[in-house]
């Protein structure tokens, strides 16, 4: 399912620079999507095995949006995002919150859980079956010169930049983003010039799901979903932010790239069907040969468990 | 069976101390046990030999995943891979080559521990959070080949094995026994493990991995080799399993949703215990049973997820310890624990004799540091740091905050490795070894803020260090009366005697400190490395504390130490160096440094004056 479009005809060069732009506007909806995981993971040490569920609601949601009105599914953000975002805040608060001093082990656990119970209530409320948005330019090709690129991945794909330095934006000009990334880099220093890691605890998780959310309606013009994909999207999540670095949001953006890239290239010149299991490969040969990823750092140790 | 059922009581050092649990306990395990394997010859319902067989497997799954969860303490989401990968293995072995598929369950077992000892590999320098996406990797990727590698495994047509040919009289007798046998072989090892240094490494992993590391514990290989024994019986249950289903496709056999029941499984039942996971497993197949007939797939997700993250939230202990807990509580309600009891007459203040005099200084160095340097990003916390621990000396390391006092002890003591220079320890070089087998060398270090195994005894934090590492040593006795006895007389030397058999998070901080010294004393080091051992602990003690190193420097050993108590550095070392941003700035006699202008500028400041400071 992750080769977008069939091979063209053509000359090599044209076809593989073809593979690589659609590689890197896949790319760029990774990256929206993995910035909410790592941003989490930084900010709380928790890993949110829930996110590809997340995201996979907001498809759902954008679905039924677009079925019931007929709202497009990329206008459908500004309905999806801030509903994510208060289910997030609320889901927080009501679970994650009682772990936050437990082992990450636990918070992988409890957010496993919630993903299956959310897959549980989608297949109740949507049905098992694969769906799909279709809105009209879903069918329709941009074609520069002998490139074909399909609306619907260059849309997606600006639309998630856009978002994504949003969220750059309210992390680096915001109070309260100084506030998440002060929590994340040193809570107890935080905590001391007056930031409430605790109720920063909460928004990042909240901003995080909130970009899962952006994230799935951006997803579910470009790929047909069902609950028990959210599998699949985590798996991805999860050796994009291995690969980049856990908590390092540079570090998700150039391994949401090299993941686009990378099964985009795996899809034309090997198979569709082995184009899934690029991410599972990141993390074996990331942790082999560089533990923290790309742009991780390796943090002093000895005082950690303070 | 019942024989295995007896030494379970000892199996759990928490139930020694309740002995008003031991023997109903015993005696409701070796009923069930009993019943269970009487079951097929007293029964021949074969909905609930299914139920029983099934829940053998899942117990199977949860015990050894209690080997790599609930001693070292790394989750893994992908154990239902190894069942898998047994099944895989004899389907493919029988159909192949022939033979009935129960001929090839040993190589199941070996199969899957080598696939245990690969991911083992990978996974030894992750830690948990990247151990745990590990595993689901690991899950989906065998998953992703069996469904694609079609010429072996036929891809999501899945394989077919022989039907029995055993007598139909028989039914499934042959698939229960041999799981019942091989849950036998896998909780014998699992209790095994727990009382033999390999198990007492496993949980100090779980504590604190880079401390264990330090007090010579070899993480890397005990952790490879927890991995390999939570796999192999694993894989064997699985070609039983496999076998028994008669069919087996990519979709059911590396069905996440298993994996997820093995590891709740676990987690109910109770993790790091012999029969936890086992009761957990009978506690969850059958709701898996339930749940499915009665409800079916989206039903299941919402009990399961339910059940996963409520536990998690409510039950994080798991059943068995948290009765043991509750029990443990009732008996001793009202009586106050011995940490916080006045300690009169307990401890016999040693009579100490007067300051020996200090052992002789040697020339030689036995730590010596040349050209160390470490950044972190652009910071230059060691730079290009050069100084040496003559042998036999109480050596002081100084400086102001941010200097690399810290990171210089965690570059010596190889939690960390620098980006140039050498360390040399007696004669050898060793910035390339890692840090248990420094501490093999002779080298012990304690931490500025402390660092014992939290939920381990004050004894078995002591026994804990290993001065070697052999394949022979894993499977001694994780306490031996030698190491009792000795350990006894180290927390006399420090004081502590009194704590012995306390959970070590039960102490203060002061007290957590001098026990801290006593784990390291058990290595019988060379050198001791003390990070600001007077840090939070009272006059009196830091006193103690004194005459204790010095006590210890005239029986021979050298120590370092970082230390802000001037009083306390400049009355005891000899000689002190000062560190500033990352560089020897200055050494010499305790007089030499406190009259020295750069150290004075550096870290003491102007106005420092020791010797009025002290009289007036």
């Amino acid at each position: 399912m992750a080769a977008p479009q069939a091979r063209i005809p053509g000359i090599p060069l044209t076809e593989l620079a073809q593979t690589l732009i659609l590689g890197l506007l896949v790319g760029g909806v990774y990256a929206l999507l993995a910035s909410g995981l790592t941003l989490i993971f930084g900010v709380m040490n928790v890993i949110n095995i829930a996110h590809g569920a997340f995201l996979i609601l907001a498809a759902f949601l954008t679905y039924s949006l677009w079925t019931a009105i007929g709202l497009d599914p990329l206008l459908a953000i500004f309905i999806t995002t801030p509903a994510m975002f208060a289910f997030g805040w609320l889901l927080y608060n009501g679970t994650v919150r009682k772990i936050r001093k437990a082992p990450v082990a636990a918070s992988v656990l409890l957010t496993f859980g919630l993903a299956l119970v959310l897959e549980g209530l989608m297949g109740s409320i949507w049905g098992n079956t694969s769906h799909s948005v279709r809105p009209s330019y879903a069918n329709e090709s941009f074609e520069i010169g002998s490139l074909f690129l399909p609306k619907a991945q260059v849309f997606g794909g600006i639309v998630a930049l856009i978002v994504l330095a949003g969220l750059y934006l309210m992390l680096t000009r915001t109070w309260t983003g100084r506030a998440i990334r002060a929590s994340a880099v040193n809570p107890q220093g935080a905590e001391l010039v007056g930031v409430s890691v605790a109720s920063v605890a909460a928004l990042t998780f909240a901003v995080g799901v909130a970009t899962a959310g952006a994230g799935g309606s951006i997803v579910s013009v470009l790929y047909p979903f069902l609950p028990g994909s959210h599998y699949q999207w985590i798996a991805r999540l999860l050796g994009i932010i291995v690969l980049g670095g856990m908590g390092s949001l540079p570090g998700a953006l150039l391994g949401a790239l090299a993941l686009g890239v990378a099964e985009t290239i795996t899809a034309v010149y090997i198979s569709p069907a082995w184009a899934t299991g690029v991410p599972y490969l990141f993390v074996f040969v990331v942790l082999l040969l560089r533990p923290q990823g790309l742009l991780g750092s390796r943090l002093r140790e000895d005082v950690a468990t303070a | 069976m019942s024989q295995a059922a007896a030494p379970t009581q000892e199996a759990q050092p928490q139930t020694r101390r309740g002995s008003g649990l031991r023997s109903p306990w015993t005696a409701l395990i070796a009923f069930a046990v009993v019943f269970i394997a009487l079951y097929p010859v007293l029964s021949d319902d074969l909905y609930y030999q299914n139920m029983i067989i099934l829940s053998l497997v899942f117990a199977i799954g949860a015990s050894g995943l209690n080997i790599i969860t609930g001693y070292a303490g790394y989750v893994s989401l992908g154990q239902g891979a190894f069942l898998g990968l047994g099944a895989y293995t004899t389907a493919i072995l029988s159909t192949k080559v022939g033979a009935d598929p129960f001929v090839w369950v040993p190589a199941a077992g070996l199969l899957t521990g080598l696939v245990a000892a690969f991911l083992g590999v990978v996974a030894m320098r992750a830690r948990g959070h990247s151990f745990v996406i590990l595993t689901i990797a690991f899950l989906f990727l065998v998953q992703l080949v069996a469904t694609n590698l079609k010429s072996l495994t036929n891809g999501t047509g899945g394989l077919t094995l022989a039907i029995p040919t055993w007598s139909p009289e028989y039914a499934n007798w042959p698939f229960y026994y041999a799981l019942f046998a091989i849950l036998a072989g896998s909780l014998l090892m699992s209790w095994w493990i727990r009382r033999v240094k390999f198990g007492m490494g496993l949980i100090a992993i779980r504590e604190d991995e880079d401390k264990a590391a330090t007090v010579g514990v070899n993480t890397r290989a005990y952790k490879l080799l927890g991995f390999v024994a939570s796999a192999v019986f694993v894989g064997m249950a699985g070609a039983v399993y496999g076998y028994y289903l008669t069919f087996i496709d990519p979709a059911g056999m590396f069905n996440i949703l298993l994996s997820v029941q093995i590891i709740l499984s676990l987690l109910l039942g109770g993790r790091a215990t012999l029969w936890g996971p086992v009761l957990g497993a009978f506690i969850i197949e059958p709701l898996n049973e339930i749940t499915n007939n009665e409800f079916g797939g989206n039903t299941r997700l919402l009990i399961f997820g339910g059940l996963l993250a409520l536990v998690v939230l409510f039950l994080p202990r798991g059943i068995i310890p948290s009765v043991q807990r509750w029990l443990g509580e009732r008996r001793t309600r009202g009586k106050a624990g011995v940490v916080g009891q006045r300690l009169d007459g307990r401890i016999e203040i040693q009579e100490r004799q007067p300051p020996s005099p200090a052992a002789s200084v040697s020339d030689k160095p036995l730590l010596e540091v040349k050209g160390l340097e470490k950044h972190f990003g652009g910071v230059h916390a060691i730079d290009g740091c050069s100084f040496a621990v003559p042998e036999g000396s109480i050596t002081a390391l100084i400086g102001p905050n941010g200097s690399g006092k810290t990171t210089a002890f965690n570059l010596i003591d190889g939690t960390m490795t620098p980006q140039a220079g050498e360390v040399w320890f007696d004669g050898q070089r060793i910035d390339a070894k890692r840090p248990w087998a420094r501490a093999h060398l002779g080298l012990g270090r304690t931490f500025q803020i402390t660092r014992l195994f939290r939920e381990m005894t004050v004894l078995e934090n002591l026994v804990a260090p290993l001065r070697s590492f052999s394949l022979r040593q894993l499977t001694a006795g994780a306490v031996s009366g030698s190491e009792a006895k000795r350990a006894a007389e180290l927390l006399d030397f420090v004081g502590m005697g009194a704590y012995i058999d306390q959970p070590a998070h039960a102490l203060s901080y002061g007290q957590q400190k001098l026990v801290e010294l006593a784990q390291v004393l058990m290595l019988d080091p060379k050198l001791i490395m003390l990070d600001e051992p007077a840090g939070g602990i009272n006059p009196t003690l830091i006193a103690r504390l004194g005459e204790t190193i010095r006590e210890l420097n005239a029986q021979g050993k050298t120590f370092l130490i970082v230390e802000h108590n001037m009083p306390f550095v400049l009355g005891l070392c000899m000689p002190v160096l000062v560190l500033a941003r990352g560089k020897r700035i200055a050494q010499g006699g305790p007089d030499e440094i406190q009259r020295d202008p750069q150290v004075l500028d550096a870290y003491l400041g102007e106005d420092f004056v020791l010797e009025q400071a002290v009289k007036a």
